[in-house]
C-alpha cells in the first residue's frame, strides 16, 4: 500500500490510451438499425403472403422492382448490423488478442460473403 | 476472468455467480441472445433466397423441412426472437436518444416489450397459419 | 412488477441467481465452501440469520459462507447495526468497512440478498431470510467483505475529475448561472461507492479497459460542467471501443443506486454528445 501502488494501478488503468475511434462504430448499428425497422416488418409480411405459392410464385414476386429494391436494403443493413453487433460480442467475450482477431475477421468476412450472396441472388431472380 | 491485481492468489469476489437476475440484465441478455438467434436465420435466409432463383429441387428439400415439425418448432423461436429483437430494439433506439431512463420508465417499457413480442408473435402465427391453413 | 426507485424491493422472485455453477470460472484453490455456524442467541423471539462471505488470506483455506443469528429486538434497524452487533458480541474478526452510518461516506457498500447496497440504510425486516452477504463483485477479496478497489479509483482518476480551466477573467470565480448548474443535478451526489460498477456485467467481463458507470458518471459530471474548458479533450479520451463502448445499457447501474442516481443516462448523454462533434 502506498503511492507506488497507486502509480501502478493508474498506469494500468490509463492502458495502452484512448483509441479515439467507436463512436462511428455506434453511430452505423443505429443507423442501420433504424433502416431496419420498417424493411424487418415489411419483408416479414411480404414473406408470409408469398410463401404459400411455390417456387415460381416466390421468384415471380422477387423480380418485381418493387420487391428487389427493398429485399436488397434489407440483405445490406441486415448484414452489416449483424457483422457489427457480432463483433461487438466478439469483443466483449474474446479476451486474447489473437483469438479476437481473428473472430472478428471472421465476422466481418462473412457477412460481406453471404449480403453479395444474397444480392446476387436477387440479381438472379431480376435477371432470369 | 479479466482485471487487474497484482496479488494473484487473492480470490475474486462472486459476480454472475451470486447477483440477483432483474428485468434490466435478464431483457439485455434476452437481446443479445435474440440477435445471435436471428444472426444463424439470416444465414438461413439467405440459403433460402439463393435456392429460390437457383434449383427447384433444392427449393422444395429446404421448404418441406421447414415445414416438419422441428423446422416449425424453429421458425416459431425465430420470430419470437425477431419480435423481441425489434421492439427492445425501438426501446433501445429511444435510450440512444437519451429518452425514458428513468428507472420508473425502464420497468414499464421493459414489460411492455415483453408483452408485445409474445402477442405479436401469437398474431403472426395465427395469421400466418390462417393463410396457409 | 413496475420498480419505480431503485429502494423498491421487488415483490416476486422468479430467480434468486442466473442458472449457472455456484463456482463457475472460479479457480479451485478459491471455490466457496460451507463455513461455521455461529451460537444463536439464548432467548430470541424474533431471530434473524445471515450468511456472511468470509475469507482470510492469512489462514490459507478458501473462501467460505458463515451463518450468524442475531436477535432481532436486541439490535438497532439496520444492516450496519447487526453487523457491528455480531463483530461486538459473536465474531470480533468480522471484518467491513463502515463510516457515517448515514449514507453518504459510500464505505459500506456490499452486494446483500444478491444486489449491491449500503449496508447503513439497508433495513434488517427489507432482508431475506436468511440473509445473503456478499463483498461488492468481482473485486480481489482482502478479508471477508472487504475488496480491493484501487482499480476502480485508478480508472476514476484516469478521467481527470477536476475542474480544467483557465483562471477565471476577473480573477474570482468562473460565473454559473443556475441553468447551467442545474446540469450537474443527479451527477455531482455520487459518493463513489462502487455499487453501480460491481454490478454491471460489461465491467465483470471487461473491467480492466472499460470505465464502468460510477467513473463514466463523473466524467459526464464534468462534461456537463459549463465552466470546464477541456469538454474536447475528455471526448478524445473517452471515444474507445472499451473505455466507453463496452456500455450496452444494461441499466443494472441505475437499478442498483443507493442514492437513486442515474449512471446509464449520463453514459448516454456522452455517447449523445460523441455524436454531435
Amino acid at each position: 500500500m502506498g503511492s507506488d501502488d497507486n502509480r501502478v494501478a493508474i498506469s494500468r488503468a490509463r492502458g495502452l490510451g484512448s483509441a479515439k475511434t467507436g463512436a462511428g462504430q455506434w453511430r452505423w448499428q443505429r443507423v442501420t438499425a433504424v433502416a431496419l425497422v420498417p424493411l424487418v416488418v415489411w419483408s416479414l409480411a411480404s414473406l408470409i403472403a408469398v410463401v404459400g405459392g411455390g417456387r415460381e410464385a416466390v421468384v415471380e414476386w422477387l423480380a418485381m422492382p418493387g420487391a428487389a429494391i427493398p429485399m436488397i436494403l434489407l440483405l445490406i443493413a441486415l448484414f452489416w448490423h449483424i457483422a457489427l453487433g457480432l463483433m461487438v460480442v466478439a469483443e466483449d467475450y474474446l479476451h486474447r488478442d489473437g483469438v479476437r482477431f481473428a473472430a472478428v475477421a471472421v465476422i466481418q468476412l462473412g457477412c460481406m460473403a453471404l449480403g453479395v450472396t444474397g444480392v446476387v441472388a436477387m440479381v438472379l431472380a431480376l435477371i432470369a | 476472468m479479466k482485471g487487474s491485481h497484482e496479488n494473484t492468489s487473492r480470490p475474486r469476489s462472486p459476480h454472475v455467480q451470486v447477483y440477483r437476475p432483474q428485468l434490466t440484465s435478464v431483457l439485455s441478455f434476452g437481446h443479445r441472445l435474440s440477435g445471435l438467434f436471428l444472426s444463424l436465420g439470416a444465414v438461413l435466409l439467405v440459403g433460402w433466397l439463393l435456392a429460390a432463383v437457383t434449383e427447384a429441387p433444392a427449393f422444395s428439400h429446404l421448404n418441406a423441412w421447414l415445414g416438419s415439425f422441428l423446422g416449425l418448432a424453429l421458425l416459431f423461436v425465430w420470430t419470437l426472437a425477431l419480435f423481441f429483437h425489434l421492439c427492445n430494439g425501438i426501446r433501445h433506439l429511444f435510450w440512444d436518444a437519451v429518452i425514458g431512463f428513468e428507472l420508473k420508465t425502464v420497468y414499464l417499457t421493459g414489460w411492455i416489450v415483453v408483452f408485445t413480442s409474445i402477442g405479436l408473435t401469437l398474431m403472426t402465427w395465427a395469421l400466418a397459419l390462417w393463410r396457409i391453413g | 412488477m413496475l420498480i419505480k426507485s431503485s429502494d423498491e424491493k421487488p415483490r416476486w422472485t422468479l430467480l434468486k441467481r442466473f442458472p449457472i455453477p455456484y463456482n463457475a470460472q472460479v479457480p479451485k484453490e478459491h471455490r466457496i465452501k460451507e463455513g461455521i455456524a455461529w451460537p444463536v442467541p439464548d432467548g430470541a423471539k424474533r431471530l434473524k440469520r445471515f450468511q456472511i462471505y468470509r475469507y482470510n488470506p492469512e489462514d490459507g483455506e478458501p473462501p467460505r459462507i458463515d451463518t450468524f443469528a442475531i436477535d432481532r429486538d436486541d439490535c438497532g434497524p439496520m444492516l450496519l447495526d447487526a453487523l457491528i452487533k455480531i463483530k461486538d458480541e459473536i465474531d470480533p474478526t468480522l471484518t467491513f468497512r463502515r463510516s457515517c452510518r448515514e449514507g453518504v461516506c459510500g464505505s459500506c457498500s456490499m452486494n446483500i440478498d444478491g444486489t449491491n447496497w449500503l449496508a447503513c440504510i439497508h433495513d434488517i425486516d427489507d432482508l431475506d431470510e436468511p440473509a445473503t452477504i456478499y463483498p461488492l463483485n468481482n473485486l480481489d477479496v482482502v478479508r471477508d467483505l472487504v475488496g480491493d478497489q484501487r482499480h476502480a479509483f485508478a480508472q476514476y482518476a484516469a478521467v481527470k475529475p477536476w475542474l480544467d480551466a483557465e483562471p477565471p477573467v476577473d480573477g474570482k470565480e468562473h460565473l454559473q448561472t443556475p441553468e447551467e448548474r442545474q446540469e450537474l443535478d443527479g451527477y455531482y451526489e455520487c459518493i463513489m461507492c462502487f455499487c453501480c460498477t460491481s454490478g454491471c456485467p460489461s465491467h465483470w467481463w471487461n473491467g480492466d479497459r472499460f470505465l464502468g458507470p460510477a467513473v463514466l458518471l463523473q466524467a459526464w459530471r464534468f462534461i456537463a460542467d459549463s465552466r470546464d474548458q477541456a469538454t474536447g479533450e475528455r471526448l478524445n479520451e473517452l471515444e474507445d471501443p472499451f473505455r466507453l463502448y463496452r456500455c450496452h445499457t444494461i441499466l443494472n447501474c441505475t437499478r442498483t443506486c443507493p442514492k437513486g442516481l442515474n449512471p446509464a443516462k449520463a453514459i448516454a448523454e456522452i455517447k449523445h454528445k460523441m455524436t454531435t462533434r
